[in-house]
């Protein structure tokens, strides 16, 4: 049998009818299809059974309860808590992007040691036992004070643990990082006889008057503004807002008012003036529950009048004499300031002429109006057990000066870079820094990076690879507020008190600890009696002893009502030591040298304390203010033309402090003279979603100190392009 | 008796003198739908947004320039006709489809061959394409939803009205003996996540539904809206979004659509009208 | 004959054929007979290629973890099917048993099973979820609602799932390698492979679904398929 052709060829064609009549085309055709509809690197995420869990954000100073979402044990979404004080369901941006933090590039996944220019991983006993030889060395050396801590607010337990450890130990210099509610502090202490942030009551007013607060850019308690913006909308509730730059809170209320910045001040009090010309002050307030009436009227009839204000504002003096008839006349009109999301406080004489309009109109401690809320008392803790060591270093002066003479300020962590820089050794050895990132959000970034340096031991308990961190010589990165128990004290110009409660809604994903652990093992190792003001095994215990009954509850409903808004108890004082004309905060730099003025605009779409944006935030940024990694400016068209820019040019912008290059966004929206750049770009740590893009606003300002508080009260700078 | 079923028709109302422009919609969207993000979003061409949020401004010298915000989901237009969406009418992959029973446009990527011809078709740029196939860092997949299945390389994706959430609610409403939903139990992600309320969903149809009272559809016109200030984006089009926008600016409701310099907003176009010559 | 000639033949007319082909009268027997062998031989060894080999090499088989046995379990439950694969509060559905539900009995070894020992040293001792194969896996651009088959329109499980309840015994699972697919979904008979089925359970792909959708339903709500809407079954 020979094979020719001929059977090969039919060879050939019964092999085709088979595999026709076989399933490898078809089969073949649908499988390869679907094969290429699934590559392996597109993931395929697990399902498994949902659960929901309540617990608090510590994202922001705001507050609000979040119901997190998961699928066995992995967090998909977070969402607002429904039924909560603060945001009733409804959600942020950033408290949205929760899981990214969580399961993120930038954790710190165990601790760290520096050695030489990198980090080295290392356990947590190394960590611990290396911590306490540097502190055991201070205290034998007889200089406690040398240890310092920043931490990102002072109240809650963690905060409180960590100033106990201080003062045990023996220094006095605890410090925070600023807002605008130092400020807001100093004035309820000063006008209304206590010491806290005011609460506003919102929910209930008929007229805001908002100097420069960025109502729905950020300020206070974010969730709760912006539902509360929406509910003045419902009730046709007035807003007015002062500011240079047409912000959404200027787009959104009912009236903008463009200002010449740092007059805000003037203007407060220019309004004050044509109230009590026109009599339209509260007289049985005033004469019942006030003292200092009559200085405040001789004071602004004198210097105060419309048309002095009109040259100083630039504002036109019938606006703002239908301003104060409008805010006088409504009934429960509310003035508020601040500038911006509140990062930094603001000018002492501007807070009390502002706070002073809502003391002439009477709405203090009633609904719609002003309330001296105290922050919930629950921490309540056996007297600190201090050594011979201990009280000899807590009665040397506290490394920023309060407390030295008269100084009404809290804390004062804006004087720390000069101090360290301006000594030829560190004053500070060691230095805890938890909950900040000063090395990026303080004014005059190059300084505070300069007198970081010179610190021999920076310890950072940070959960993510932030700027400060960088710098640390030790990290011992805290659990992420989704893997651990904190309470949570709200102190964000709410009228009530509310605690929340953080809770593990995960296992720590990483070798991470809670910060109050880590401060309760390092003074339990620490030979002398600092141990002895530690006497809780560890942090859960401390928090439930410190809780006691309430835990129950708070871990149930996610939050606690501590108190209802609270009356203040002295009487209100239009003090004119506070209302001082002279005081107006100047931006730094020479006006020729510097034609222009440089402000910071804030965003809910970018952080700039402590948290960095993750890559959510970021993509929702838009590319009139970030493009690749430039950042736009925004100036008036009429600026552009004075310095021969059009859309879209690049220019170099200069400052007293700094100069970067930046992309020019023309905008209709903001004062002739007047630049303005974003807060929370520019950041040099973190990951590649946020590093390297665009200029911290902070490395192109330098601190201004106000004359009666000493807090930084830069609100902008002069500034040139080129 | 049979009682008549009435197709629902899920739609959304987005009030722009509430809408503040804070971008949370943006964001609770890409947190429910595993939308992924690149390092660099800045080019907005390619940046995936199933819910955008534009900003307009009245092009008025200051100061007396305003600024309004407009979220933009898909619109999960009509069309004329049943379902004859610009985007569902030229998909040749069967991919996108028109939905009578809930007027939703679905999109299913595993169907989608990447033509782009429905981003093309869509007069809201409410498509995207996937130039690259999703990227998480190491360990973020993990916060990957098991309800909205990821994306590749080489598709087109788009807002699905969270029609997971749908299907979820429908479940949940069957193990308990009900086949139909409270308005309260179907609400896309962006919705329940607004801070100032400014959008609400629910089903055009249905009289009893906040978006029905809201904008007053007239259905005889192609859903229409006939409440004061409520318009729809690119009305004169004939897409028959299922997206209305409620402004008390006129310069927004003008900036809705493309209107000549003497024409009236909220009145329906008569072409014949405008065609005819002037009478001598 | 020299190629040249053969191709002169083979490409010319009838006439030039049949002279050729009684040119060669002696070989006109097998020359006619060859070509069908080779035909039937090359047709043949196709077809055991393709319905034998092909799915041989297209599919490979995984033996379960554990090897379960649905009757034992049976006979100690009171609710059927719904004991162990349930519908959570929220209406989805369990699916396979998770260690915590194992657990409640078996911490301990309770027979002298061997799968039982395997089961509760490997992974109740340590804790681990059971690897199991899941024979009727849709892929994750597939929502299947159980509560919708289930509780709407009352189905029995045998209807989708077959007898598995009955077995004492795990088959094999059937992994088809391009796609990652259990057999079950894409034709688990060889017959399915055409578009023949005998049993739903054989083969569970998307038109089997639109099929019998369109058929209990009636409702072609899909503008594009005139059948019903696609994001009823799809995520």
């Amino acid at each position: 049998m020979k094979l020719d052709r001929r059977s090969f060829l039919s060879l050939g064609v019964g092999a085709s009818a088979g595999i026709t009549l076989s399933p490898i085309p078809w089969k073949l055709m649908d499988d390869l299809s679907i094969w290429s509809q699934n590559w392996p690197w597109t993931p395929v995420p697990p399902d498994g059974k949902a659960t929901y869990e309540n617990s608090a954000c510590t994202l922001c100073p705001g507050g609000c309860g979040i119901t997190v979402r998961k699928i066995d044990d992995r967090i998909v979404k977070i969402e607002g808590m429904t039924g909560h004080p603060v945001n009733n369901g409804r959600i942020c941006m950033l408290g949205l992007s929760g899981p990214q933090l969580l399961y993120g590039p930038t954790r710190v996944k165990s601790p760290m040691k520096k050695v030489g220019e990198k980090f080295k991983k290392i356990s947590w006993e190394e960590a611990i036992s290396e911590i306490v030889s540097k502190l055991d060395k201070l205290r034998s050396g007889g200089k406690p004070e040398a240890l310092a801590c920043i931490t990102g607010t002072d109240k809650g337990t963690v905060p409180e643990l960590l100033k106990r450890f201080l003062t045990a130990f023996g220094s006095p210099n605890y410090l925070r990082t600023a807002s605008v509610n130092d400020s807001y502090e100093i004035i309820m202490e000063q006008m209304q006889g206590v010491r806290t942030i005011p609460g506003f009551d919102f929910e209930n007013a008929d007229f805001i008057l908002s100097f420069g607060s960025g109502i729905i850019d950020g300020w206070g308690s974010p969730v709760r503004m912006l539902t509360v913006n929406s509910l003045w909308k419902e009730k046709g509730v007035k807003v007015v807002q002062i500011e240079p730059r047409l912000s959404n809170s200027a787009a959104k209320a009912d009236k903008w008012i463009p200002i010449v910045p740092g007059t805000e001040a003037d203007l407060a009090l220019g309004l004050a003036c044509v109230i009590i010309k026109k009599s339209l002050y509260d007289k049985d307030f005033v004469n019942r529950n006030a003292v200092g009436f009559e200085n405040l009227k001789r004071f602004v009839m004198n210097k105060y009048t419309s048309d002095q204000v009109e040259k100083i504002t630039g504002i036109d003096k019938s606006v703002i004499e239908k301003m104060a008839v409008s805010f006088a006349k409504a009934s429960s009109p509310i003035a508020i300031c601040g500038k911006g999301q509140g990062r930094t406080p603001g000018s002492i004489n501007e807070f009390a002429a502002v706070h002073a309009l809502n003391a002439l109109v009477g709405n203090i401690d009633k609904k719609g109006g002003v309330f001296a809320t105290l922050p919930p008392d629950y921490i309540r803790w056996p007297e600190v057990i201090m050594d011979g060591v201990a009280q000899k270093g807590l009665n040397t002066n506290r490394i920023d000066g309060v407390g030295s003479k008269n100084n009404p300020a809290g804390y004062l962590l804006n004087r720390l870079p000069k101090k360290i820089n301006s000594s030829g050794k560190s004053p500070v050895e060691v230095l805890f820094v938890s909950g900040a990132n000063p090395c990026y959000s303080m004014a005059d970034t190059h300084a505070v990076n300069e007198a970081f340096d010179k610190i021999p031991f920076i310890v950072s308990f940070s959960s993510y690879m932030d700027e400060t961190a960088k710098k640390a010589h030790l990290i011992l990165p805290n659990h992420t507020y989704l893997e651990r128990y904190e309470d949570v004290p709200v102190s964000a110009n709410i009228p009530e008190q509310i605690v929340g409660l953080t809770r593990p809604v995960v296992k720590p994903q990483y070798d991470t600890m809670n910060t109050g652990d880590v401060i309760i093992r390092i003074a339990k190792s620490m030979g002398d009696s600092v141990k002895d003001s530690f006497p809780w095994s560890g942090y859960e215990s401390c928090l439930k002893q410190t809780l006691g009954g309430s835990l129950n509850k708070l871990a149930r409903k996610g939050f606690l009502i501590a108190g209802n808004p609270r009356s203040a108890s002295g009487k209100f004082r239009f003090t004119p030591a506070v209302i001082n004309s002279d005081a107006r905060i100047e931006p730094e730099g020479d006006a020729n040298a510097f034609p222009l003025i440089l402000i910071p605009k804030d965003s809910m779409r970018l952080t700039s304390g402590f948290i960095g944006s993750p890559p959510f935030l970021v993509k929702t940024v838009s590319d009139t203010v970030l493009k690749g990694n430039d950042v736009c400016i925004e100036i008036n068209p009429e600026t552009a033309k004075k310095n021969n820019l059009s859309d879209g040019d690049y220019t170099v912008l200069s400052t007293p402090k700094g100069s970067a290059r930046v992309k020019v966004n023309i905008f209709d929206g903001i004062m002739p003279g007047i630049i303005a750049i974003p807060r929370g770009l520019g950041h040099t740590a973190y990951d590649d979603y946020l590093a390297g893009k665009g200029i911290n606003y902070n490395s192109l300002v330098g601190p201004v100190e106000d004359p009666v508080t000493g807090l930084d009260v830069a609100w902008g700078i002069r500034a040139k392009l080129s | 008796m049979k009682k008549e079923r009435i197709d629902k028709k899920f739609g959304m109302v987005i009030d722009l003198d509430a809408c503040t422009g804070c971008g949370s919609c943006m964001v609770a969207c890409m947190a429910e739908n595993n939308v992924p993000f690149k390092k660099d979003e800045t080019n907005k061409l390619d940046s995936i947004t199933w819910m955008r949020v534009y900003k307009l401004t009245n092009k008025k010298p200051f100061p007396e320039t305003e600024i309004c915000y407009l979220p933009r989901p898909c619109m999960h237009c009509e069309g004329q006709h049943s379902g004859h969406s610009p985007c569902v009418s030229v998909c040749p992959a069967t991919a996108t489809d028109y939905d009578m029973d809930t007027g939703i446009v679905s999109q299913i990527y595993t169907r989608c061959f990447g033509c782009r011809y429905c981003m093309a078709a869509c007069p809201y740029h409410a498509r995207y394409f996937n130039w690259w196939d999703p990227v998480w860092p190491d360990g973020m997949e993990k916060s990957l939803s098991p309800n909205v299945s990821p994306r590749m390389r080489g598709i087109v994706e788009k807002c699905s009205f969270c029609f997971h959430r749908y299907q979820l609610a429908l479940d949940k409403a069957y193990v308990k003996g009900r086949r139909e939903l409270k308005e309260h139990e179907y609400q896309t992600s962006c919705t329940q996540a607004c801070p100032s309320g400014a959008i609400t969903f629910g089903d055009l149809n249905n009289p009893d539904h906040q978006v029905h009272r809201l904008v007053k559809p007239d259905n005889r016109h192609h859903g229409r809206p006939t409440a004061k200030n409520a318009f729809r984006l690119l009305e004169r089009l004939g897409t028959n979004p299922k997206v209305y926008y409620l402004s008390s600016k006129e310069w927004v409701r003008r900036a809705g659509d493309n209107y000549l310099d003497n024409e009236e907003t909220g009145k329906p176009l008569n072409l014949m009208k405008e065609l005819q010559p002037e009478p001598h | 004959m020299s190629e040249t000639d053969d191709k002169v033949i083979e490409e010319g007319s009838e006439e030039t054929r049949e002279q050729a082909d009684s040119g060669n009268a002696g070989d006109e027997e097998q020359s006619k007979g060859l070509p069908t062998l080779f035909f039937f031989i090359g047709f043949i060894i196709s077809l055991v290629v393709g319905w034998v080999v092909f799915p041989a090499i297209l599919y490979s088989s995984k033996k379960q973890p554990v090897d379960f046995n649905h009757v034992i379990h049976m006979e100690l439950v009171d609710n059927g099917c719904e004991s162990c694969h349930f519908f959570r509060e929220d209406g989805t559905f369990s699916g396979a048993p998770r260690l915590a539900q194992c657990v409640d009995c078996h911490e301990d070894i309770q027979t002298e099973s061997e799968n039982e020992k395997v089961f509760v040293e490997t992974y109740v001792s340590n804790g681990i979820e059971v690897p199991w194969y899941i024979y009727a896996k849709q892929p994750d651009c597939v929502f299947f609602s159980h509560a919708a088959h289930v509780k709407l329109a009352n189905m029995d499980c045998v209807t989708c799932h077959g007898h598995i309840g009955e077995s004492t015994s795990l088959r094999e699972y059937e992994e088809n390698v391009l796609t990652g697919y259990s057999r079950d979904i894409w034709g688990a008979k060889l017959w399915n492979m055409l578009t023949l089925k005998k049993e739903p359970w054989e083969r569970m792909k998307m038109d089997d679904c639109a099929e019998c959708h369109l058929e209990k339903t009636g409702r072609k709500t899909s503008i594009q398929t005139q059948k019903d809407g696609c994001l009823v079954c799809h995520k």
